[in-house]
């Protein structure tokens, strides 16, 4: 077991607290994200201040909205569709979050149209959601699915969102960058709670 | 890596006591080490898990901090 080798070697240089994860990934029976260690980190790079970092997250949970929005208005499921209304909500919130980032970190109020002049040219039509997917594209593969089939995509893509926001925060060098995606990924692991939850109630 | 690694008796977790702790704990309070191969981590791994494979372990022990617990999968 390769991890028992590694857990001995963490051990051996002076590591106090170690385990090793009995059976390894073929028994957790949890979510997984997909994807190399860098995956999905491009979609930051342009961003070189802790304000510009605030708005491109923003964007993409708006992008996020724009799904669950587009996808309560047109299911027929009650059920559902008051489902996909939370979630949308729950986006909304983390755009909120990061609205108040950015005025802490900048030390003004955001203009009307947040995040607009502070970000490069590029998908100024938010179609980028969390999971890195085109939100047109989710849209398309959605239809017709059911409720069951939208929450599986859904988790996956929130997982890796989640997987992605803690990377970030770790690779941050100042302590507002890493803040940013704190928040993110404190906000995004309740998230996927709430998620799992439907999810196993509805299946 | 010391071949003679493989068979030390080493503190082990349940899956089910790692979700626990993953549920309880922030991402900065732990370290979560993927030590399989890059294609295995491509295909599926813990959210938030740094990838060292097992070989490379004992040259990159400088990634991780050595005073929070470590869980290793």
């Amino acid at each position: 077991m390769r991890s028992r080798a590694a857990a001995a070697t963490l051990l051996e240089a002076g590591f106090k607290e170690v385990y090793s994860m009995e059976g390894g990934i073929n028994a957790w029976n949890g979510r997984v994200a997909e994807g190399a260690p860098q995956s999905g980190m491009a979609y930051f790079a342009p961003a070189a201040t802790p304000e510009e970092l605030a708005a491109l997250a923003w964007r993409l949970e708006g992008g996020s909205r724009k799904f669950y929005s587009a996808l309560a208005d047109t299911v027929t499921d009650p059920e559902a569709k008051d489902l996909y209304r939370q979630l949308a909500k729950a986006e909304e919130h983390h755009q909120t979050a990061l609205l108040k980032l950015y005025e802490e970190f900048s030390g003004k109020a955001s203009a009307p149209g947040f995040p607009g002049a502070l970000l490069p040219p590029g998908d100024e039509d938010g179609d980028t959601m969390e999971g890195g997917m085109r939100v047109s594209e989710a849209l398309e593969w959605a239809k017709g699915k059911k409720t069951t089939d939208i929450l599986e995509l859904s988790l996956s893509l929130e997982t890796n969102a989640y997987d992605l926001y803690i990377k970030m925060e770790r690779r941050m060098q100042d302590e507002h960058s890493a803040q940013v995606f704190h928040v993110l990924s404190a906000e995004e692991k309740q998230h996927l709670e709430r998620l799992s939850a439907l999810l196993e109630k509805r299946m | 890596m010391n071949i003679l690694n493989y068979f030390k008796q080493v503190p082990t977790w349940s899956p089910e006591k790692v979700r626990r702790f993953l549920k309880e704990k922030s991402p900065e309070e732990y370290n979560l080490v993927d030590v399989r191969t890059p294609k295995e981590y491509e295909r599926g791994h813990l959210p938030g898990a740094r990838l060292i494979p097992v070989g490379e372990m004992a040259n990159r022990l400088f990634e991780i901090d050595p005073h929070k617990p470590t869980i290793a999968y």
